[in-house]
């Protein structure tokens, strides 16, 4: 094949895979600070696009000035949950509980959507969904890069809120060891709902371009959270940086092997990385050495 | 105490065995079929993962290996259609066993939550290969050698087998329990470190527990490509069944023995009842995701835990309660210690 | 313990002895063919109301009940009133079992008629075949249905694997000066589409047609930016989609605009005969030029076919163009069975399956329904379709060539996103 298909797919691994670098990044913030699998983070990321989607055909919002509403929104569910359910485990089978109770979560949501938003499949629309500008024999479609810097301006925002505000030392106290940052004084339980809070909110930015370009209905969810999952062990759960990385390579990998293999095997891909990576790093990229567990 | 244990085992068992006598339904005996299988897989799952603490969500890869040995041999030996074909149910077993062999040794190698990830991950490259590879018949799946057998009586030996699936494997994992082999398993489950520290192969003892769980899962989905007669490898390789065998054992009490039957007695028959009557899926959905969310708040270890908890302490406050109207308190309470 | 096995035993004996007396009274009442005067006959049916296949399973619940409205309009099946029974499989094979084993073993039915798509037609024929029961349906046309052999199976639409070959036949046949010179696979790996694709390629290579694309994608895949850029990147004149629904289809167009790409010729096996689905998600603009083969459209000349479309649009609204393919199966299905029953004079499933199977040709909305001995209908014609027209899309026949109706088709297709 020619230059182009391999540029284009490369274009198109690095575009789309910071958007699911934003959504693993989320998980991954969450996991590390309170030690908790949130399986409903797929689900999440639909019920984000859904809320683009109602914005959209009922008030005719449009997409990106929606996200002034849906990610507050998403914000807010997010601290519900954590309070109603996710916050109430405790114990040393907290991890393993956290999957199930998060799992009923992300069914109750998705029975919920399947009633009002109906089973069959739809797309965010916009004047820009079509629209591209070439560099060369390359398109970049608007959406696309619309994603991209809007990833890449959420991430850097976090990071800001992360290193240079006094929360953010907290967040960073409690990633790096919980015990000890509530010995020296961090309201760690705070901490925990404001991070599963901001991990749910950043579903909302992820939902609304991943509605953009991909058509979806609630069951769309499986494959993605699969896919989350996947890109946080591998980067290292509780690493930032690991979700950033393994986010984007992962979609790198995946569309250079459709394009120069096949599609059919471009998910297998994902796996076999996955896989391979574990054999020799049992922690995942950059994931801390497994230590004893209280 | 142990007579009376072991005569509510007797019950159930004869219970479940009279069924399709008294229930001639065959939509009825159909749905105890599909009970029954959940039945066995739960318990093989909780034999691994309940006891090491090892939460597998890849458990699926048994069942479709078992499913696709059962359709792949059955087709290219040209089987007669009928009862010869129980006995590849075995033979999936193995081919399970087989291929839990390097998914553990893969998978093993890394700590509880990592594990859970991997499981998924090999999980859909299983799923992703049958779709893809032109032996497993792709999308469009495998047709099994059509059994004419009349549909008055269809689904009774299908229900014996599933049934007899269920007693071996609540024998085996009862034994593992008692078994020096449990022992180290949950020794592992409570602090793997130290377990290891005390002279623990914990590595043999994860692969042999994985392994054998993979057994009666595999049988299971060799029994289901019969019944079924048709095979397709995203429902043979079923994300959703990996999840399920793990909420049932939950539900039911992660760990113990009766924990993982009840919890797919539950889980399985009321499901397909569900979605019989409510033939709008997405509210199914819902109740679905209440029902757990509302045990799992809680009940968290379990319902057999619940109950039996719930016994000890009436029992430990009735003594309490003699001890008091009789005297000075001599007796102290003995707060119901978990199990 | 004696005392206690030999209860056990007893009581064992004594159920099976119960058990078997009942079996046999069900067994009686399955396999009659008769209904006491005025008593309605109940036929089940199993769709997919929830999950992946509910857009088709709702048409065809539409057109399932508009069949049984115009029977009880006409009196009924030989007096009985039409009673339908149908319950939701949520696209699962395991509860379609047990759907059709509950329709048959509680609600008692007396016909069946089949559940939507190649997947859950299978599991569902093996279950009712073993009451007897015949099964008439609409959708399960992929070659792995028919190559299990089984005698109750009978689909009134075209079987698959040739829908596209009055298309291939078209292209070949335009003269060199004009005929494209590449052309591009990509299909879904799903047993309706991926038939289709060797058939077609078969005819255009002979023409001396390139194809410098031709890959298969996994049907569970939601970003087909990447697919239809490596598309685009390989510029073919013609590109073949095998799709299966709207969703996909117009995400392809939207990547192929994306990349500034417009091929001369489009086609996909499913999606475009959607009707006003079709149209909304592609827009009017994008619409003008694409085809699509099938065995119907709303604006057929069979007078049926006409009837049933001004019914369905007085019902649901819509314009006949915007009728979906799956509402005039569903009718045909129930066309096909009433005409069975007619023609045997009860609801003996055992004597309708063999008059289906003798040969005779029965009228449908589709065309002619014959059945040969597999339970196929290749005497299905073949049509390809093709929307014309940039405000008010018609949805025109373009093929067979020769046949009456076919118009002439509109090639080079107009470009995208002008």
């Amino acid at each position: 094949m020619n230059s182009t298909a391999l540029l284009s797919a490369a274009k198109d691994g690095l575009l789309t895979g910071s958007v699911y670098a934003l959504m693993a990044t989320g998980l991954t913030l969450i996991f590390g600070v309170m030690d908790i699998i949130n399986v409903a983070q797929g689900i999440l990321v639909i019920l984000g696009a859904y809320l683009s989607y109602a914005l959209q055909v009922h008030w005719h919002i449009d997409l990106f000035v929606g996200l002034l509403i849906t990610i507050p929104a998403m914000f807010v569910v997010g601290i519900v949950i954590e309070r109603l359910f996710v916050g109430r485990l405790k114990g040393p089978e907290k991890t393993a509980m956290s999957i199930l109770v998060t799992y009923a979560v992300s069914l109750l949501i998705e029975g919920a959507l399947n009633m009002i938003f109906s089973v069959n499949d739809v797309q965010l629309q916009g004047w820009y969904v079509n629209r591209s500008f070439a560099i060369g024999s390359i398109h970049f479609g608007y959406i696309y890069v619309a994603g991209f810097v809007l990833a890449v301006g959420l991430l850097s925002s976090l990071y800001y809120m992360l290193y240079r505000t006094r929360f953010g030392v907290s967040v960073r106290a409690s990633l790096a060891d919980q015990t000890s940052a509530a010995l020296v004084g961090i309201d760690v339980k705070r901490v925990s709902t404001i991070c599963f809070g901001i991990g749910v909110a950043v579903t909302a930015a992820g939902g609304m371009i991943y509605g953009a370009t991909n058509s979806f209905n609630a069951s769309t969810s499986y494959d993605l959270i699969s896919r989350l999952l996947t890109i946080i062990v591998l980067g290292g759960m509780g690493s930032l940086g690991g979700a950033m990385i393994a986010g984007v390579g992962m979609v790198f990998i995946g569309d250079m092997v459709g394009v120069i293999w096949s599609p059919v095997w471009s998910s297998m891909s994902y796996f076999i990385v996955l896989a391979v990576v574990l054999l020799f790093r049992p922690q995942g990229l950059f994931g801390k050495q497994a230590v004893r567990v209280a | 105490m142990l007579e009376k244990k072991n005569l509510w085992w007797l019950l159930g068992a004869a219970a479940l065995a009279a069924f399709p006598l008294i229930v001639t339904n065959p939509s009825d005996t159909s749905i105890g079929v599909f009970t029954l299988l959940f039945m066995a897989c739960a318990t093989s799952w909780n034999m691994f993962s309940g006891y090491s603490g090892y939460i597998a969500l890849g458990s699926s890869v048994f069942y479709g290996c078992g499913a696709y040995t059962m359709a792949l041999i059955s087709i290219h030996a040209h089987m007669a259609a009928g009862a010869a074909m129980f006995w590849l149910v075995p033979v999936g077993g193995l081919v399970a066993m087989l291929v839990a062999l390097p998914f553990g040794w893969i998978a093993l190698r890394v700590r509880r939550h990592t594990f859970v990830v991997i499981t998924i991950a090999v999980f859909f490259i299983f799923q992703l290969a049958a779709i893809n590879f032109n032996f497993t018949g792709g999308t469009s799946g495998l047709a099994l050698p059509f059994i004419q057998w009349g549909f008055s009586y269809y689904n009774v030996p299908f229900y014996y087998v599933a049934l007899g699936l269920v007693i071996f494997v609540t024998f085996v994992s009862a034994g593992v329990r008692r078994s020096r082999f449990g022992l180290q398993l949950l020794a592992i489950r409570d602090d793997e470190d130290r377990a290891l520290g005390l002279g623990v192969k914990v590595t043999a003892v994860k692969i042999a527990g994985f392994t054998m769980s993979a057994f009666t899962i595999g049988m299971a989905g060799a029994v289901y490509a019969m019944f079924i007669g048709q095979i397709y490898p995203q429902f043979v390789f079923d994300p959703v069944f990996d999840i399920s065998v793990a909420l049932m054992a939950f539900l039911g009490g992660l760990g113990t023995l009766a924990g993982p039957l009840l919890g797919a007695l539950i889980l399985e028959a009321s499901q397909q009842y569900l979605t019989v009557s409510f033939s709008n899926g997405s509210l199914y959905l819902i109740l679905f995701g209440a029902l757990f969310l509302i045990v799992i708040m809680f009940m968290p270890r379990g319902i057999v835990v619940y109950f039996k908890e719930r016994v000890k302490r009436s029992a430990a406050t009735k003594v309490a309660n003699l001890a008091e109207a009789s005297g000075p308190a001599t007796i102290s309470s003995a707060g119901g210690a978990p199990s | 313990m004696k005392i206690s096995r030999k209860y056990f035993r007893t009581l064992g004996v004594a159920s099976v002895a119960g058990a078997m007396s009942l079996t046999m009274v069900t067994a009686s009442g399955a396999s009659s063919g008769t209904l006491a005067k005025g008593a309605p006959v109940k036929i089940g049916i199993s769709l997919s109301l929830s999950g992946d296949f509910s857009a088709d399973g709702q048409a065809f619940q539409q057109g399932y009940k508009l069949w049984a409205n115009d029977v009880n309009k006409a009196g009924g099946l030989l007096g009985h009133k039409v009673t339908l029974d149908i319950k939701s499989d949520a696209s699962s094979p395991t509860q379609v079992v047990t759907n059709y084993q509950t329709l048959i073993s509680s609600d008692h039915v007396n016909l069946t008629f089949g559940p939507f798509s190649s997947l859950l037609t299978l599991p569902a024929a093996k279950a009712v075949s073993r009451y007897g029961y015949a099964m008439v349906e609409g959708a399960g046309g992929a070659p792995s249905v028919f190559q299990a052999s089984l005698h109750n199976v009978f689909d009134v639409a075209l079987p698959v694997a040739n829908s596209l070959v009055p298309f291939a036949n078209w292209v070949s046949s335009l003269p060199k000066a004009k005929r494209p010179t590449t052309v591009a696979y990509v299909t879904s790996n799903d047993p309706f589409t991926q038939p289709q694709i060797p058939v077609a390629q078969a005819i255009m290579a002979k023409a001396g047609i390139k194809a410098v694309y031709n890959k298969v994608f996994p049907s569970e895949v939601t970003d087909f930016t990447p697919i239809a850029d490596a598309v685009a990147a390989a510029k073919p004149q013609v590109v073949i989609l095998g799709s299966t629904d709207v969703p996909t289809v117009s995400a392809f167009m939207q990547a192929f605009e994306q990349s500034g790409f417009s091929p001369k010729v489009f086609i996909a096996t499913a999606g475009p005969d959607q009707g006003a689905t079709f149209i909304k998600a592609v827009g009017a603009a994008n619409a003008d030029g694409v085809m699509v083969p099938n065995s119907w459209y709303g604006l057929a000349a069979n007078p049926q076919s006409k009837k049933m479309v001004a019914e369905y649009i007085k019902q649901y609204g819509g314009t006949p163009a915007g009728v979906n393919a799956d509402v005039a199966e569903a009718y045909a299905v129930g066309q096909v069975v009433a005409q069975a029953v007619k023609a045997t004079g009860g609801f003996d499933n055992a004597k309708i399956i063999k008059y289906l199977h003798s040969g005779v040709s029965i009228p449908t909305v589709l065309g002619g329904a014959q059945f040969n001995s597999l339970g196929e209908n290749p005497k299905m014609t073949a049509y390809t379709f093709q929307w014309q027209g940039t405000k008010g899309n018609r949805f025109v026949q373009v093929n067979p060539l020769g046949d009456p109706n076919t118009v002439k088709i509109v090639y080079p297709k107009p470009v995208w996103g002008k």
